[in-house]
C-alpha cells in the first residue's frame, strides 16, 4: 500500500519482486511490436482494451474476495445467467435499466448465498464455489436451454457492448469506471483497509470489533456483481445470450488475474491497481499470441506455466 | 469412522430403496449394470482424491490428467503403434508423474494446493491439446482403438450364468471396470490401513507438525499422495478410453468436481486424516444412484448439476458439523473436574 | 549421579536469534545418563527455545549438539528420534483422528515385509509398556476424544516407547492433577533408574524438590546458574529464577506506591462466573485505577476467564457486572461498547495485522472515528498515528513500517496503543510481554501505569512471576479453573504464591 523501508538487500530484491510486473508487460509489449508491428497499432490496442474488459471487471471484483484468503470459482455460470436474465427481460419489454437490474440481481444473490455460507456456516469458499459453480451452470441450462438467444433490434442494450464514444467502446469505459471505483473503495474507504486486515489476520480483525462475517459476505456480493455485469456486456457484445458462455477456466483467467497482480492467494496483501496490471499482462499475452498464430494449446500450458511462477516468486517473498 | 461408514451405507441403501419404489424400472438388472459401469471409474477417482485430500490438500486436475493420459494411449495406440501391454504401464507411469508434479508444486514452491492445481488443470489440458493426435493425424479421428490389451477393459463377466442364478432372476453383467475398482479398493484400503505410510498419511493430515517432529517425512508423503491420485486418473482414463475406444482433448473434464463430492460424502474430511477408501467408493456409487434414478423419473439432466452441487454442499456442510462437534468434544472434558 | 565419560546430551554455544529478538544467548547445556535435571526460568527465559533445538524441531542459529560425544545433525527431529532423543512438548503434538496406539508409534510403527505395519507386536509392546507403568489407556480410542489428562499420559508413552536415551519433558505437569503428577514422577525415577537422562520444565517448585538431581536456571536467554538440587534452597531458587532485578523492580514498584483497590469505585464485577467444563464460580472486583493480575499454571483457564469478559466467549453461568450494570457481552463488539479493551495472548495469531504498517495497526479499533462520511481520512489517520508512535517511543518512529519487521517489544506497544487510543475504561492484557525483552517490558510497565493514574481498571493474565511481582497492586491466582486465592500485591510473599500456583495451598 504504501512504502515500505526494509534492509538494502531485502528492499532490492523485494523491489525486483514488486516490480517485475510491470517490467515484465513491458518486455512482452516490446517483443511482440518487434516481431509483429501490427501488435502497436492504434486498431489492435484498442482491440486489447475491448477484450480484457470482461475478464477485467471480473478480476477486479474479486479481487477483494482473495484478499479475504476466499475464491470464487463461480463467476463464469453467473456470467452466462446474468446474459439470460437480461435476455428475457428484454423479451418481456422491460425498460434497459430494469434490464440491467436484472442482469446484475443475479450476481447479486448467487455471490449472497456464496458469501452467507462461507462467512456464517465457514464451509471452505473453494468447496462452496465448486458446488455453487455446478448450481448455478445447471440453473442457466434449465433457464435458457442449449441454443441460442439472439437479441435483436434492442439498441439501447447493444450499445453497452458494441457501441462507442469518441473511438473507444463503450465496455472500455465500463470496464474504467468500475476500476476507478473500486479502486477508490480500497484507498479511501474502511471497506478497502478491513478487507486487507480481515485477509491478515481474520481473528485479530474480529477481536478489533469488526464485522468480520458481513464484510466477508458483501465481498462476494461484489463478486458476484462483478461477474453479472460481465455478462451483460458479453451477452450484448455478441448479441446472444447462451446457458453455457464463462466455460470452465473463465475462473481460472480471473483468479490468474488477480493473482499475477501480487494479490496472495493466502488473503491480506493484494491491490486492485496491481490486478489491472494483470489483467493487461494476460490480454496483452493472448492478444500477442493470437497474431503470432501460437496454437491454444501452447497458450493454455504457457499461462499455466506463468501462474505457478508467479506464485513461486510470492511464496518465496513470503 | 466406521460408524461414519455404516450411516452412508444405510443412506445407500434408502437411497436405492426410494428410488426402487418411485422410479420405473430402476430396481432392475440394467440399472445395477448402468451403475456398475458408468460409475466404477468415479468411484476410483473419488479414492485416489482421498489422498491428497487425507493431506489437507486437495486435487482440481485429476480430470485434466485423465484427459491428458487418454490422449497418450491414444497417441501411443495409434500413431506410434505401441503394443498395449506396453502403454498400459506408460500410461499408469504419466498419471503418476503428472500427480506428483503437483505435490512438487505444493510442498517445495509451497503453493497452496488449489492453485496449484488449478493452474495445472490448464497446462495438463493444454498439454492434451499439444499432443492430440486427433490434430497431428486428423485421419484418426474416426479410427478406433483395436488394441486388445485396451479394449480387454471393456469386457463384461455374465456372473449370474456362472452362479446359475441368471435362471431365476435376471443378473446384471458385471463389468471388468468394477473387477478393477474393487482390486483398487483393496489395494489402497490395504495401503492405508496396514502400512507404515498409511499411518504416515493420517499423521501427516491429522497434524503436520507433530508428524514432522515425529521424524516422518512429511514432504515424501504429501508428494506421494498426489501421486496417487494421479495414479487413479490413469487408471479411469484407461477404463474410460476402453469404453470409448477412443480419447478426445476433453475427456474427463469436469471430473474433479465429482471425484471430491464423492470423497467429501464418503466422510474423507476436508480437515485432512479422517477418512477411508470405502466412504468415498461408496460415495460415488451413491452420485451415480441418484443421478441414475432421477434421469428415469424424468427429472432433466440440468437439474441434476443443481443436485450434485447441492449435494456437495450438504457434505461439506455435514462434514464441518462433524469437525465442530470433535473440536468441542475435545475441549470440553478437560480440568475444571475437580 | 554423574558417571565417567561424555555426557548424554551436550549443547554447546547454543544461540537462537529471531529478527531483532535474541531467544537464547550462547548457552551450554548437558544431562548424564540416569541425570533429572530441571531447567526453570521465567517465561521467555528460553526454554523452550533450548528444548526445540536439543529435539532438532528448530535450527540454531550457533552452536553444536553431541550425544554421548558424537556430533550430531541439527534441526532434523528424525535424526535426534533415531539418537534416542524423545520430547514430551507442551502442546498437543497427537493425530486427534488416530487411535492411542497409532499414536504412541507415530512414525515408528513396528513393520514385517512390505512396509505392513505388525499390529501385533505394535500392540504386543504397547500393553507391555502399558501395564510396566500401570497406565490405564484404552489403545483402540482415538485421541482427539480423551480427556486432556489421558492426551498428556499418550504422549509420554510415546516418549518412553522411543526407548530414549533422553527425554525432554516441557511442563509434563501443566494438565495433570496430584495424583497424576505422583504417578508421573514415579515413572521418572524408574526410568532414571534405568539410565535415561531426562531434562523437567517446570514453574512448579515442589516438583522440581521432588524429583530432581539437578536444576539449570535460565533467564533472559543465558544460563545464570547450575546446581546440585541439594545444595539449593527454595528462597535461592527464586532469587535466582527472577533475578536481582527483581528486589530493584519491587523497591521501585513500592515508590510508584502500589494501590489495591485503586480509587475504591467498581468498574467490573464478577459473581460466580463460569463456563462448563473450563472455570467455574468464579468472583472477584476489579476497581478503577488498579492494576490486577491473574497469575497461575498454563492450562488453568485464566485466558479462557478473560476472553468472556470481553465478549470473545461467552460464560454461561454467573453474573457480570461492569459499573454496576449487569451485562453478558457476546461479541468483541459488545465488550468495546462497554469500554473494555482486550490485548490478547498471541499477537501474531489474534492481535496484529502482521503484514499491515504501524499507522493501520494502530487505527483498527478507532476506524469509525478516521471517517468523513462513506471515506476514510488517511491523513487523520497518520495523524493519531504519530502520535500514539511518540506516546508509546515506538521504535522506529515511522507509521508506514510494516508490523512483521518490528521487534516483538515494538510489537506489542503498538498492539497494546491500538487499545489506548480507545481510552478504555477497562484494559485486559493477556501476557502482555511474552517474547518482549527487558527494556520495552519496562516501558509497556510505565504505559500501564500511566494508564492506572488515569483511572483506568487493569486486568492483566500473566504466568510470569517477576512481571506480576513488578506491576501488580493486587494478584489473583488461578489454580484449574478456579480462582484459588486474592492477595494485595504489597503484602503477599512471594512463596506463598509460588506455593498456590502449584496447587499447593489449602
Amino acid at each position: 500500500m504504501s512504502e515500505r523501508g526494509l534492509s538494502l538487500p531485502a528492499a532490492l530484491s523485494g523491489h525486483v519482486v514488486q516490480n517485475a510486473l510491470p517490467v515484465a508487460v513491458a518486455v512482452i509489449i516490446a517483443i511482440f511490436a518487434l516481431t509483429e508491428p501490427a501488435f502497436l497499432s492504434t486498431d489492435n490496442l484498442v482491440g486489447i482494451a475491448r477484450q480484457v474488459a470482461i475478464i477485467g471487471i471480473m478480476a477486479v471484483c474479486m479481487t477483494f474476495v482473495i484478499m479475504t484468503g476466499g475464491v470464487d470459482l463461480s463467476v463464469g455460470p453467473v456470467l452466462a445467467l446474468a446474459g439470460l436474465a437480461a435476455f428475457y427481460s428484454l423479451d418481456a419489454g422491460f425498460p434497459l435499466p430494469v434490464v440491467i437490474l436484472a442482469g446484475l440481481s443475479v450476481g447479486a444473490v448467487v455471490g449472497l448465498a456464496n458469501g452467507l455460507i462461507v462467512a456464517f456456516l465457514q464451509l471452505p469458499p473453494i468447496i462452496v464455489t465448486l458446488a455453487m459453480l455446478s448450481m448455478v451452470r445447471g440453473t442457466a441450462l434449465i433457464v435458457g436451454g442449449p441454443e441460442q438467444h439472439l437479441i435483436r433490434n434492442e439498441p439501447g442494450y447493444s450499445f453497452i457492448g458494441t457501441g462507442s464514444m469518441m473511438g473507444l467502446p463503450v465496455s472500455v469505459y465500463i470496464f474504467a469506471a468500475v476500476a476507478v471505483f473500486m479502486i477508490l473503495v480500497q484507498r479511501r474507504t474502511p471497506l478497502g483497509l478491513l478487507v486487507a486486515a480481515i485477509g491478515d489476520n481474520e481473528r485479530a480483525a474480529r477481536l478489533s470489533g469488526h464485522r468480520t462475517r458481513l464484510t466477508k459476505t458483501l465481498v462476494y456480493v461484489i463478486c458476484g456483481l462483478g461477474a453479472a455485469l460481465a455478462g451483460i456486456i458479453q451477452s450484448s457484445q455478441v448479441h446472444t445470450a447462451l446457458a453455457t458462455y464463462g466455460p470452465f477456466g473463465t475462473e481460472l483467467d480471473v483468479i490468474a488475474a488477480v493473482v499475477l497482480g501480487g494479490t496472495s492467494i493466502m488473503g491480506g496483501n493484494g491491490s486492485i491497481a496491481r490486478t489491472l496490471l494483470g489483467v493487461f499482462f494476460l490480454g496483452i499475452l493472448n492478444n500477442g499470441m493470437n497474431i503470432l498464430n501460437v496454437p491454444i494449446d501452447i497458450q493454455l500450458i504457457a499461462k499455466g506455466a506463468i501462474i505457478v511462477a508467479a506464485l513461486a516468486i510470492a511464496a518465496r517473498r513470503g | 469412522m466406521r460408524s461414519a461408514s455404516a450411516a452412508l451405507a444405510l443412506f445407500f441403501a434408502a437411497t436405492i430403496l426410494l428410488f426402487s419404489l418411485s422410479a420405473p424400472r430402476f430396481a432392475s438388472a440394467s440399472t445395477v449394470e448402468n451403475l456398475m459401469s458408468g460409475f466404477s471409474f468415479v468411484a476410483i477417482l473419488a479414492m485416489g482424491q482421498a489422498f491428497p485430500i487425507l493431506v489437507r490438500g486437495i486435487d482440481l486436475s485429476i480430470g485434466a490428467i485423465v484427459g491428458l493420459v487418454g490422449m497418450i494411449v491414444f497417441d501411443l495406440s495409434l500413431i506410434l503403434h505401441v503394443p498395449g501391454y506396453l502403454i498400459l504401464p506408460l500410461a499408469l507411469f504419466a498419471g503418476a508423474l503428472a500427480g506428483a508434479l503437483n505435490g512438487v508444486l505444493v510442498v517445495h514452491l509451497r503453493l497452496q494446493p488449489f492453485i496449484a492445481t488449478l493452474a495445472t488443470l490448464a497446462a495438463y489440458r493444454g498439454l492434451t491439446y499439444a499432443i492430440s493426435g486427433r490434430q497431428l493425424v486428423p485421419g484418426l479421428t474416426t479410427t478406433p482403438i483395436r488394441d486388445p490389451w485396451l479394449t480387454g477393459i471393456e469386457t463384461y463377466f455374465d456372473v449370474g450364468r456362472w452362479l446359475g442364478l441368471s435362471r431365476l432372476v435376471n443378473m446384471p453383467w458385471v463389468p471388468l471396470s468394477f473387477v478393477i475398482m474393487l482390486a483398487v479398493f483393496a489395494v489402497l484400503q490395504v495401503l492405508l490401513t496396514s502400512t507404515r505410510f498409511g499411518r504416515d498419511i493420517y499423521a501427516t493430515g491429522g497434524n503436520h507438525e507433530a508428524a514432522r517432529l515425529a521424524g516422518i517425512r512429511v514432504n515424501g508423503v504429501i508428494i506421494t499422495a498426489y501421486a496417487l491420485a494421479g495414479l487413479c486418473a490413469a487408471i479411469a482414463a484407461l477404463i474410460m478410453v476402453a469404453r470409448f475406444t477412443t480419447a478426445t482433448e476433453a475427456l474427463g473434464a469436469g471430473m474433479e468436481l465429482t471425484a471430491i463430492a464423492a470423497a467429501v460424502i464418503g466422510g474423507v474430511s476436508l480437515a485432512g486424516g479422517v477418512g477411508a477408501m470405502f466412504g468415498p467408493a461408496l460415495g460415488a456409487f451413491l452420485l451415480g444412484a441418484i443421478l441414475i434414478g432421477l434421469t428415469l423419473q424424468g427429472v432433466p439432466q440440468f437439474v441434476q448439476q443443481i443436485i450434485t452441487g447441492a449435494i456437495l454442499l450438504a457434505a461439506v456442510g455435514y462434514d464441518r458439523l462433524l469437525s465442530v462437534r470433535r473440536q468441542r468434544r475435545l475441549s470440553a472434558p478437560s480440568t475444571a473436574a475437580t | 549421579m554423574t558417571t565417567g565419560g561424555p555426557p548424554l546430551l551436550r549443547g554447546t554455544g547454543l544461540a537462537k536469534i529471531y529478527g531483532n529478538l535474541v531467544a537464547l544467548d550462547d548457552t551450554d547445556f548437558s544431562v548424564d545418563p540416569g541425570e533429572v535435571r530441571a531447567l526453570i526460568g521465567s517465561n521467555g527465559a528460553g526454554k523452550s527455545t533450548l528444548i526445540k533445538i536439543l529435539t532438532g524441531a528448530v535450527m540454531p542459529t550457533r552452536g553444536s549438539v553431541e550425544i554421548s560425544g558424537e556430533i550430531a545433525p541439527l534441526g532434523d527431529p528424525s535424526e535426534m528420534i533415531r539418537r534416542g532423543v524423545a520430547c514430551i512438548y507442551q502442546h498437543s503434538n497427537l493425530a486427534p483422528a488416530m487411535s492411542a496406539l497409532d499414536n504412541i508409534y507415530l512414525g515408528r510403527q513396528p513393520t514385517r515385509r512390505f512396509g505392513f505395519v505388525d499390529t501385533r507386536r505394535q500392540r504386543l509392546k504397547a500393553e507391555e509398556l502399558l501395564a510396566h507403568h500401570g497406565i490405564d489407556i484404552d489403545l483402540d480410542a482415538r485421541v482427539g476424544t480423551l480427556p486432556t489428562v489421558k492426551q498428556k499420559e499418550v504422549e509420554i508413552l510415546k516418549a518412553l516407547a522411543l526407548d530414549a536415551r533422553v527425554i525432554l519433558m516441557d511442563e509434563p505437569t501443566g494438565w495433570l492433577a496430584g495424583a497424576d503428577v505422583v504417578r508421573l514422577h514415579d515413572t521418572i525415577r524408574m526410568l532414571k533408574a534405568r539410565g535415561v537422562g531426562i531434562v523437567y520444565i517446570s514453574h512448579v517448585l515442589d516438583e522440581i524438590f521432588a524429583v530432581c538431581d539437578t536444576v539449570t536456571i535460565m533467564r533472559d536467554g543465558r544460563v545464570v546458574a547450575e546446581s546440585a538440587v541439594a545444595e539449593i534452597d527454595r528462597p535461592r531458587l527464586v532469587h535466582l529464577m527472577v533475578g536481582e532485578k527483581l528486589a530493584r523492580e519491587s523497591a521501585d514498584a513500592a515508590l510508584h506506591q502500589r494501590r489495591p483497590r485503586g480509587t475504591g469505585a467498581v468498574r467490573l464485577s464478577a459473581r460466580g462466573l463460569g463456563k462448563s467444563g473450563v472455570f467455574a464460580d468464579v468472583s472477584f472486583d476489579l476497581h478503577a485505577g488498579e492494576i490486577f493480575c491473574l497469575t497461575g499454571l498454563i492450562g488453568s483457564r485464566r485466558t479462557e476467564l478473560v476472553r468472556t469478559l470481553f465478549g470473545s466467549d461467552r460464560f454461561d453461568s454467573g453474573m457480570l457486572e461492569i459499573d454496576g450494570r449487569r451485562v453478558a457481552p457476546r461479541t468483541p463488539l459488545d465488550g468495546m461498547s462497554l469500554g473494555i479493551g482486550f490485548v490478547p495472548e498471541d499477537r501474531h495469531r489474534e492481535g496484529l495485522m502482521l503484514d499491515m504498517n504501524v499507522t493501520e495497526n494502530l487505527a483498527m479499533a478507532t476506524l469509525g472515528r478516521h471517517c468523513r462520511g462513506p471515506f476514510l481520512s488517511r491523513s487523520g489517520m497518520v495523524r493519531a498515528g504519530r502520535k500514539a508512535i511518540e506516546d508509546l517511543s515506538v521504535q522506529p518512529r515511522d507509521g508506514s513500517k510494516v508490523v512483521r519487521l518490528l521487534s516483538g517489544g515494538n510489537q506489542q506497544k503498538v498492539l497494546v496503543g491500538k487499545w489506548l487510543s480507545r481510552s478504555p475504561r477497562i484494559l485486559i492484557l493477556d501476557e502482555p510481554t511474552v517474547g518482549v525483552d527487558v527494556g520495552a517490558k519496562a516501558e509497556i510497565y510505565a504505559i500501564l501505569r500511566r494508564e492506572r493514574e488515569q483511572g483506568a481498571a487493569i486486568l492483566i493474565v500473566s504466568s510470569d512471576l517477576e512481571e506480576v511481582m513488578t506491576v501488580a497492586d493486587r494478584i489473583g491466582v488461578m489454580v484449574s479453573g478456579r480462582l484459588a486465592a486474592v492477595h494485595d500485591a504489597g503484602t503477599a510473599a512471594m512463596a506463598d504464591i509460588v506455593r498456590e500456583i502449584g496447587g499447593g495451598s489449602a
